[in-house]
């Protein structure tokens, strides 16, 4: 069927400009909030800038030139503006724990907590929601019940606990999986990096012995975050679904006969999928920057441990680079959720 | 849906169970070192001072000169087959063995050797320290240190210093020696090859640097040309564990060969397991409580001596220091020169004695401070610490995290940390705790503990200068007694409870792998059965 549109070609066209341009100016504005934000962080932490170049064993000299050579004799203002500058050229300064640029480091550290959150955000999504569901159309029944504790227990366990006694059961008794890194010794450095992503990796190459580890790295700490998401997005499935059931349309649904297997998947699930969109997209963003325990426990060498490290040694490009970084990626994640809500919801277009 | 679901949660279920095929303990010309590879500044040796980047830098260089692990006194050849001492003590001469080359195939000489140490003492780093204290600088290194031919060695000594410290601290390393020429292919605005040194290697070590991801594994390979002769590994990895707990279960699993960083929790739970051997590699530092002397409650006496009552020593060497440092209490490591023979307790754990020395220094309702500890490694001191010190009236505010950057700037009120050395030599711990030539604020001499604590007491500094001019055994040590002694009796402002002890699980077919004091511990003749 022909899209409809109740305006003019010509005015729907100005109309639908208008409407990028003020997005695109909205996202350019929050962007340079963002980088201020995280300018006047480096500026405010209790760390030398200098010192942070250079470490602590300097000399007086050294120190004097890389005062200059950092422009921390100019004013605040042109400051900024050759730390905006540098951003636009992938210049995040360079790491003092690591001893690498800020924006290698990350292009190594991202694609790792990258694919931990979004592996973690599918396993909470594909338990969540059905719990939430089932618990929703069995509401204060036995199943309802269980379907909270289940996801209470998720939320209420700590998650480093959780993730030695999963690492007791399923590496050391099971041997199902791996105990630390993103894939064994032996096959370190047998696939190039492509996309950083080591199970597509692994994939593109074919070589399957690497994919296997890859997954059996990942899939342990993917399912304990996934298992702590559950609790937030089942919550939200549930109640969404309740405030659907009560619906007029589910009523007329149910009395034209209709089984209830079609009335909750075709009809309701149809209409909370938007709202479930924003909270999968939430919990997803929420894990990029958020697993550092779990980082912890599985030695994944991803954003968490990089920023927390960085945090914990004064590295303050470390730390605005990566805060700038998650800040934009929370920005793409709106952005995403903005044109699926539309492709998914007309009423928001 | 739910089809969807149950066959996707069956498949990956699956795939777990086929993956665990793929898991086995390590290969028999393979060592997994489960270590902490996080806070990896540089791999450049001119740079580097901790432990593990230490113990990986000492396998991808060879020094001129090395030190048995057991007999640390001993100074063995390495790149250097011999070296001589002129009669006045004012120069040494080594000669260099013609068969060693570096990983790029160019033969090490005694011009690498030269630039190496010349590199060292004009990047002013960490590296630099020793050298600096025998009275190389920028201006004097080039013509004191040089090659007289492609064989021989010269090094001037700029001051009169103990011939001993000078060949202990060619073996350290910082020392390693780097492919001149290599390096300088790398070398960008007259950056002697800083920057492509931090992420590369140089040397004629045993192994080559494969691949280093910070926080997360480095993977070395042997040389099959060492001169040394081929190593029994293939690869040797270190792999970033972070967690304890994780890396008791990679070594039980035999998935892990080595484990360094083990927490004491997991220590004792592996004394018992037939599979591992525990080491106990004394290093050449202490555990202490620091008092900033700059604080005016702190830098009365009777305050100091009181701080030297309230930690309760005995109960910690049972719990988090068992594995970590034994009781100590001089600043003479065991062992060496001028130390004594056996603990001899100068202070114990007494609370109310702490109590009355505070009422005497003028504080009958006693004391408030802020804590800070080293690291998130010394929670568990500095929590004992602010149990036991609020029996005696002092209420420690503990601020967690990293405070090294505070202790170094003298921004601090008590601290409690450890230190390490390199040299197998009381001077080097002197140096530490008794040496501050210069007390002032714009003096920044970081390095020694004593200006970080602002505590000045030039007897002490004289007797440091004394012992690294003096070159007879029998002085020397008499030297360390008479400033133990004094240190002791001023109720100093660093107060050495633990002698520094480094655990090391290796499992039990491993063979070979010696944990050295000096952290350089090499891995060319480990082998598996």
């Amino acid at each position: 069927m022909p899209s409809v549109s109740i305006l003019p070609g010509p005015r729907a066209r100005r109309a639908r400009l208008g409407r990028l341009a003020g997005r695109t100016v909205s996202l350019a504005l929050t962007l340079l909030g963002l980088m201020a934000l995280t300018f006047l962080m480096g500026r405010l932490l209790p760390a030398d800038p200098v010192l942070a170049v250079t470490g602590f064993e300097v000399d007086r000299a050294t120190y004097d030139r890389v005062f200059l050579e950092l422009g921390l004799d100019r004013p605040v203002w042109q400051q900024f503006l050759a730390y905006v500058g540098g951003i636009f050229q992938g210049d995040l300064g360079r790491s003092t724990t690591t001893g690498q640029p800020v924006a290698v480091d990350l292009l190594r550290v991202f694609p790792a907590t990258f694919e931990l959150a979004l592996t973690a955000a599918l396993v909470g999504s594909l338990l969540g929601i059905p719990l939430g569901i089932v618990a929703a159309v069995n509401r204060d029944r036995m199943i309802d019940h269980i379907a909270r504790i289940i996801g209470l227990a998720g939320y209420s366990i700590p998650i480093f606990w959780m993730g030695l006694m999963a690492l007791l059961v399923f590496y050391a008794k099971l041997r199902w999986v791996g105990a630390s890194g993103r894939v064994d010794v032996y096959y370190e450095g047998l696939v190039p990096s492509r996309t950083g992503l080591l199970l597509v990796d692994s994939a593109i190459a074919g070589d399957w012995a690497v994919f296997r580890s890859a997954f059996a790295h990942l899939i342990l700490p993917a399912s304990i975050l996934g298992y702590y998401s559950t609790a937030y997005i089942s919550r939200m499935a549930r109640s969404f679904m309740l405030e659907q059931l009560g619906q007029e349309y589910i009523v007329a649904a149910r009395a034209k006969g209709l089984p209830r297997h079609a009335v909750v998947w075709r009809h309701a699930f149809k209409n909370i999928r938007v709202q479930l969109l924003t909270v999968v997209a939430l919990v997803f963003a929420g894990l990029l920057d958020g697993t550092v325990l779990v980082e912890t426990v599985f030695g994944w060498p991803g954003v968490g441990q990089y920023l927390t490290r960085g945090l914990q040694y004064n590295d303050m490009n470390v730390v605005m680079g990566t805060v700038l970084v998650i800040g934009l990626l929370f920005l793409a994640m709106n952005t995403i959720t903005d044109w699926l809500y539309r492709r998914l919801d007309p009423r928001t277009r | 849906m739910f089809r969807h679901i149950r066959n996707g949660i069956v498949g990956s279920t699956a795939l777990a169970l086929v993956s665990a095929a793929a898991l086995a303990a390590t290969p028999p010309d393979m060592l997994v070192i489960g270590t902490d590879v996080g806070a990896i500044p540089t791999l450049d040796p001119a740079a580097l001072n901790a432990r593990t980047v230490s113990e990986l830098v000492s396998n991808l260089y060879d020094n001129l000169l090395k030190l048995d692990p057991d007999d640390l006194q001993s100074i063995q050849p390495m790149l250097a087959l011999s070296w001589e001492v002129a009669p006045d003590s004012s120069s040494i001469t080594l000669k260099l063995r013609d068969d060693a080359t570096f990983a790029s195939g160019n033969p090490v000489t005694a011009e690498d050797a030269a630039w190496t140490i010349q590199r060292v003492i004009k990047l002013g780093q960490v590296g630099a320290t020793d050298l600096a204290q025998w009275g190389f600088t920028a201006d004097n290194v080039e013509q004191l240190v040089r090659a007289e031919d492609e064989r021989t060695l010269v090094i001037e000594l700029p001051e009169q210093v103990s011939t001993d410290l000078v060949l202990y601290s060619l073996a350290g390393s910082s020392l390693g020696i780097i492919d001149r020429k290599a390096a300088l292919e790398h070398e960008t605005d007259g950056d002697l090859a800083r920057d492509w040194l931090r992420a590369n290697a140089a040397g004629s070590g045993p192994f080559t640097l494969v691949e280093w991801r910070p926080d997360d594994i480095v993977v070395t390979e042997r040389r099959e040309d060492y001169w040394g002769g081929t190593p029994a590994m293939r690869r040797v990895i270190m792999r970033h564990v972070p967690e304890s707990g994780n890396l008791r279960l990679q070594l039980e699993a035999g998935d892990v060969d080595i484990g360094q960083y083990v927490g004491s929790g997991d220590l004792e739970a592996l004394a018992g397991n037939e599979d591992m051997e525990i080491q106990h590699t004394p290093g050449f530092g202490f555990y202490y409580i620091a008092l900033n002397q700059k604080d005016p409650d702190l830098s009365k006496p009777k305050v100091r001596e009181a701080f030297q009552h309230v930690l309760d020593w005995e109960a910690l060497s049972q719990s988090s220091m068992r594995f970590n440092g034994f009781p100590w209490q001089s600043i003479i490591p065991r062992g060496m020169a001028g130390a004594p023979e056996e603990f001899e307790e100068h202070f114990a754990y007494d609370p109310e004695r702490a109590r009355e020395l505070l009422a005497e220094a003028g504080y009958p309702d006693g004391l408030k401070k802020k804590l800070y500890p080293a690291g998130d490694g010394h929670l568990l001191n500095a929590e004992s610490l602010q149990a036991t010190a609020r029996l005696a009236g002092i209420e420690l505010e503990l601020i967690p995290g990293n405070h090294v950057p505070e202790f170094r700037a003298r921004d601090f009120e008590v601290y409690t940390g450890n230190s390490g050395g390199r040299l197998p030599d009381p001077f080097a711990t002197a140096t530490h705790y008794a040496f501050n030539p210069d007390n002032s604020d714009e003096a920044q001499l970081s390095g020694y503990y004593m200006w970080r604590t602002a505590w000045d007491v030039p007897e002490l500094t004289e007797l440091t200068n004394e012992s690294k001019r003096e070159s007879d055994p029998e002085k020397r040590a008499q030297i360390f007694r008479e400033m133990d002694e004094m240190y002791q009796q001023l109720d100093p402002s660093l107060i050495v409870f633990f002698q520094r002890v480094d655990p090391y699980v290796v499992r039990a077919e491993v063979e070979g792998y010696v944990g050295h004091p000096t952290w350089s511990t090499r891995w060319a003749d480990v082998t598996k059965n």
